[in-house]
């Protein structure tokens, strides 16, 4: 197997009474392209958000490259022993509801990042996000302001957003989910593209077709729990969890 | 009839008393942009102090509450007797702190410039916070995970957005209702508690209203032309 790019072990995440992740161990290879499937409040959502510390995990802890980016607050190290800046320049994130900057043009979304973090000198951010912004096909809409966009655009746009800070790895939260059905193709044709470039992926989503053609491995959760993880092939089309049999007949009967 | 236009409406009386009324009338356009610049800047920096977070800024947020509900309890009336008489006997302060007297304004100016700083900075925290709240949580989320912290995600996505918001929240009542307070009102006191005629009040109401009808149809444009650029939470452009 490729060298690891990201471990987790045992992550546990409460909500007040609601334990929502109940020790999900996870190894992710460079380079792989992760889908994870599971009802919705199986705690996929929150696995991702654990990973870069949007929502640090109560126990467990999590490598990244090697590094220990959390040990969990109940482990006994405080806030401060969090590598937020690490993780959050290694790996990018893409929600289901875009986020894109309302008050800035699209251009200025990509820019921002890259100028104030990383302190790239402008020209040098705005030609990279131009070339982004291209590859992701929105060439022509770089002065316009989000709200002029379709979502599928918007989608590309935060994307784009994401590639701009060079991240190692990327997370995608249900991020057709908001689309109209129409807008979905567009938005999994630019994650197609870049799975096939071969940047590390976990994808969380309700997209079986997408996770067939373009996982490496799937992953399917329930009730805080990773209950079967395997091959496209193995996970979708022979499972062998009963839960798993049970989610996929009423997604695919849909 | 003639009683009532005499005591309210003297034009003679009005025409005597012009200049004392229009200069106290000027007096209070200048204080209340003094303090309406300040309170718009002190409201910011209190909300911002109020936005904080972990647990080390506790105290700081307390104690920033603490000055939020106590000064938008206390009436300003009181503040402005409070320091108008109380700061001048303090004296420890150097003279020019206890009476200002600074770019050739009297010493009330400058008290109740601080009194209207004081309170309204209080409320204008309050306004900043409903901005900032308005502002969608995953502003502050994908400001963060694209690596800027708490600061910087502030100063770039978040309050940008609120000041926006805030604009559009105003509209034209809050900011126009505080000119109606003082100067005008006070000379115009003087001159009745020593003449026994309303008139000069009535004269700075009237200055008043020639000020402000045509700064509420402006303000109203205004909004209007900004009105999609607010529902994007975008900056106002004011020109």
């Amino acid at each position: 197997m490729a060298e690891t790019m990201l471990k987790l072990e045992g992550i546990h995440k409460r909500f007040g009474e609601l334990e929502v992740l109940r020790g999900v161990d996870l190894e992710v290879a460079k380079g792989e392209v992760v889908c994870v499937l599971g009802p919705s409040g199986s705690g996929k959502s929150t696995l991702l958000r654990c990973i870069n510390l949007l929502e640090p995990p109560e126990r467990g802890e999590i490598f990244l490259e090697g590094k220990d980016i959390c040990k969990g607050p109940n482990s006994g190290t405080g806030e401060s022993s969090w590598e937020l800046d690490f993780v959050r320049q290694r790996v990018g994130i893409v929600f289901q509801q875009f986020n894109l900057f309302p008050h800035k043009t699209v251009l200025d979304n990509v820019t921002m990042a890259p100028e104030e973090v990383l302190g790239r000198p402008r020209e040098e951010a705005r030609a990279k996000a131009t070339a982004l912004l291209k590859r992701v096909g929105l060439a022509d809409k770089l002065e316009q302001y989000p709200e002029r966009l379709s979502g599928g655009q918007q989608q590309r746009v935060a994307i784009a957003r994401a590639l701009a800070m060079d991240p190692r790895a990327m997370l995608f939260d249900e991020v057709t989910s908001a689309l109209d059905p129409e807008l979905v193709k567009e938005v999994l044709d630019v994650m197609r593209e870049l799975a096939g470039e071969g940047m590390t992926m976990i994808v969380v989503t309700h997209e079986i077709g997408f996770a067939h053609e373009v996982a490496d491995r799937v992953v399917f959760m329930d009730q805080g729990v990773i209950v079967e993880q395997g091959s496209p092939a193995e996970v979708l089309d022979n499972p062998r969890e009963e839960r798993t049999r049970r989610f996929l007949g009423l997604v695919l009967d849909r | 009839m003639s009683e009532v236009i005499h005591q309210f409406f003297d034009v003679g009386f009005m025409g005597e008393h012009f200049d004392e009324v229009l200069e106290g009338f000027w007096l209070t356009i200048q204080l209340f942009f003094v303090a309406a610049v300040l309170s718009l800047a002190w409201g910011l920096i209190l909300a911002l102090l109020r936005q904080l977070p972990g647990r080390g800024f506790l105290p700081v947020r307390f104690l920033t509450i603490a000055y939020i509900d106590v000064f938008r309890a206390i009436p300003l009336l009181i503040l402005i007797l409070l320091i108008a008489t109380g700061i001048p006997s303090l004296d420890f302060l150097p003279e020019s702190l206890r009476i200002p007297e600074w770019f050739g304004k009297p010493d009330p100016f400058w008290y109740g410039t601080l009194a209207l700083t004081i309170t309204y900075g209080a409320y204008m925290a309050e306004v900043y916070r409903a901005g900032i709240e308005a502002v969608p949580q995953g502003q502050m989320e994908a400001a963060r995970s694209l690596g800027m912290n708490h600061r910087k995600a502030m100063r770039h996505v978040i309050v940008p957005q609120a000041i926006g918001k805030v604009f559009a929240l105003m509209k034209d009542t809050t900011l126009v209702s505080v000119i109606a307070l003082n100067e005008v009102v006070l000379v115009g006191q003087d001159i009745q508690s020593e003449t026994f005629n309303s008139s000069a009040l009535t004269l700075g109401g009237l200055m008043f209203l020639v000020l402000i009808l045509p700064m509420a149809r402006l303000t109203d444009r205004l909004i209007a032309r900004n009105q999609g650029r607010i529902a994007r939470g975008a900056h106002i452009e004011v020109a």
